[in-house]
C-alpha cells in the first residue's frame, strides 16, 4: 500500500470530485484545506461514502468517535489522520 | 443432568425456521453466550447462542433443514459422556426429507398456507414449478388460504419473450415488505408542511458544538421520533391476530441508500439512549450499510421508522410500511422552497389520522 502523502491527497481529491459529480456538483476546484462539509459539494450521504471508501482503500478502521471535523474535515486532515493511524 | 436447547422463535408468525449453519460439533465445549447456530425465516436471520455452559452431547438438526420452533436443536451436558434420555428425538418437529424451497416457492407456500412436506421436489430445491404441478394434480392449499380467500395473486407470464430470474435477498425482502403492506396493514397516508428553519438551526448548532462531519439533521429528527415512540406507545405497536402487540423496545428503522441498494437499517433499544448515543449508533449502522456489511440485528426488528428523500430533492414520497409496524415517517425538503414536508404512512388498524397528525406536528419542530 502506498502511503505517500501527495498520492493519498490526490486519491481523496479524485474521490471527492467523483462523489460531487454524482450530485451534479463540480468539485474540481477543491483545495486540500477546504472544510469538506462546509463546501456544500458533498451531502451527508456522499461524505459517508467518502469515509467508507477511505477505510476500505487504506485498510484501516475509523472509530465512530473519531468521525469529526478535526480528523476528517479536509483532504489534509484526512491524510494526516491516516498517516497517524497507520504504523510506519 | 443433560439439558436441551430448542429452536427459538424468530418471527411470531413463523412456525418453522431454516437452519443456516451449525457452528458446534458433538463433544465440543461451549460457553453461555457462544453462537452455536444460525437460523432464518424469509423475514430475518438470527444467531442462536448457548443458554448455558456445557459439552455438546448431540446435535439434532443440520444445515439446510427446516425445523419447527420449539423443537430440540441440541443437548448439553456437564461432561462429554452424559447419557441423553431415551425417546427424546422429536421426529414430528422437523421436515428433514423436505427440500429447501426457493425464495419464490417459500413465498407461494406461505401465501397458500401449504406445508412444504406435502410436496415432492423435482430437483435439489422445492420450486414454484413443483408446487404448481402438485396443485394441478389436485393438491389442496391449507385452511387459511381456503377460508380467507387470500390466495396468491397468480400472474400470467408476459407474452413478450423473457426469463424469470431469482431475486436478490434484498429485493426479496422488499417484495415481502410490500406484500405485507398490501395484505395486512390498512395503510393510509397524510402529511404536513412545516418551516424547516428551526430544525436546521438546531442541527447546525449541534454539528458545530460536536464538530460533526455529517449533518445531524435527520438523525436528530429520527431521535425525536424515538422519543415520541416512548411518549406515545401506540405508534410503537402493531396488530397480531386481532390484538394489539405493544413493542417493549423502540427500535428505529432508518432508510439508507447505498449505491443501488436501499436498506432499512435499524438502531435497536433507542429508549436507553440520549441524542449523542443515538447519533453515534446510527452513524455506525449507516457505515455498515454503505459498506454492504449490515449484520442481521442492524437490518431487522424495526418498530418505528424514518425515511428521507431530501437528498434526491423530491417533494413527497409515500413509503411502504415495514412489516409489523404502524408508522413510517417520510421526510422531504425540496430545494428552493421555504417549506419542508413530513408525511407518514400508517396502519389504520392501530392509528387514526388524528394520532398521526399529532406526531407529525410534534416532529416538525425540535423539542
Amino acid at each position: 500500500m502506498n502511503l505517500n502523502p501527495d498520492q493519498i491527497k490526490a486519491a481523496i481529491r479524485a474521490k471527492v470530485i467523483e462523489l460531487a459529480k454524482a450530485l451534479d456538483m463540480d468539485a474540481s476546484g477543491v483545495t486540500d484545506d477546504d472544510i469538506l462539509p462546509a463546501t456544500g459539494l458533498l451531502d451527508s450521504g456522499a461524505i459517508l461514502e467518502l469515509v467508507v471508501w477511505f477505510e476500505a482503500s487504506y485498510d484501516f478502521r475509523i472509530k465512530q468517535e473519531d468521525m469529526n471535523i478535526d480528523n476528517l474535515g479536509s483532504i489534509n486532515a484526512m491524510t494526516n489522520f491516516l498517516l497517524s493511524s497507520k504504523p510506519a | 443432568m443433560p439439558t436441551f436447547q430448542t429452536v427459538p422463535c424468530v418471527n411470531i408468525n413463523d412456525e418453522f425456521v431454516d437452519v443456516v449453519s451449525i457452528d458446534v460439533k458433538q463433544g465440543e465445549f461451549v460457553n453461555s453466550g457462544d453462537v452455536v447456530a444460525t437460523v432464518e425465516t424469509d423475514k430475518s436471520m438470527i444467531d442462536v447462542v448457548a443458554e448455558q455452559d456445557g459439552y455438546v452431547l448431540r446435535v439434532d438438526c443440520e444445515p439446510g433443514q427446516k425445523i419447527r420452533v420449539g423443537a430440540v436443536m441440541f443437548w448439553l451436558g456437564a461432561t462429554r459422556d452424559e447419557a441423553i434420555p431415551e425417546e427424546t428425538k422429536d421426529t414430528s418437529s422437523t421436515v428433514s426429507a423436505v427440500r429447501q424451497p426457493t425464495a419464490k416457492a417459500r413465498a407461494m407456500l406461505k401465501e397458500l398456507d401449504i406445508d412444504p412436506a406435502r410436496i415432492p421436489a423435482s430437483g435439489e430445491r422445492l420450486s414454484v414449478a413443483d408446487i404448481e404441478a402438485w396443485l394441478r394434480k389436485g393438491g389442496k392449499p391449507g385452511k387459511a388460504a381456503a377460508s380467507t380467500q387470500t390466495a396468491i395473486r397468480r400472474e400470467d407470464a408476459p407474452t413478450v419473450a423473457g426469463d424469470l430470474q431469482e431475486l436478490s435477498p434484498e429485493a426479496a425482502g422488499m417484495l415481502h415488505t410490500v406484500a405485507w403492506h398490501r395484505d395486512f396493514a390498512a395503510s393510509a397516508y397524510l402529511e404536513v408542511e412545516y418551516d424547516p428553519k428551526p430544525w436546521e438551526e438546531r442541527a447546525a448548532a449541534y454539528a458545530t458544538e460536536h464538530k460533526l462531519m455529517l449533518s445531524p439533521l435527520l438523525p436528530l429528527m429520527a431521535f425525536r421520533l424515538a422519543e415520541l415512540g416512548r411518549e406515545r406507545p401506540l405508534i410503537n405497536s402493531t396488530i397480531v391476530n386481532g390484538q394489539r402487540f405493544q413493542y417493549t423496545p423502540v427500535n428505529i428503522g432508518f432508510t439508507v441508500q447505498a449505491g443501488a441498494m436501499l436498506y432499512l437499517t435499524v438502531v435497536r433499544d433507542t429508549q436507553d439512549m440520549n441524542a449523542a448515543q443515538f447519533i453515534s449508533a446510527l452513524g455506525e449502522v449507516q457505515r455498515h450499510a454503505m459498506a454492504h456489511k449490515l449484520p442481521p440485528q442492524e437490518a431487522t426488528g424495526a418498530t418505528l421508522s424514518f425515511s428521507s428523500m431530501a437528498r434526491w430533492n423530491v417533494s413527497r414520497h409515500t413509503p411502504i410500511l415495514p412489516p409489523q409496524t404502524s408508522l413510517i415517517i417520510a421526510h422531504a425538503a425540496p430545494k428552493n422552497s421555504d417549506k419542508a414536508v413530513l408525511g407518514a404512512t400508517y396502519d389504520h388498524r392501530v392509528l387514526t389520522g388524528f394520532d398521526v397528525a399529532q406526531v407529525l406536528l410534534a416532529l416538525s419542530r425540535p423539542a
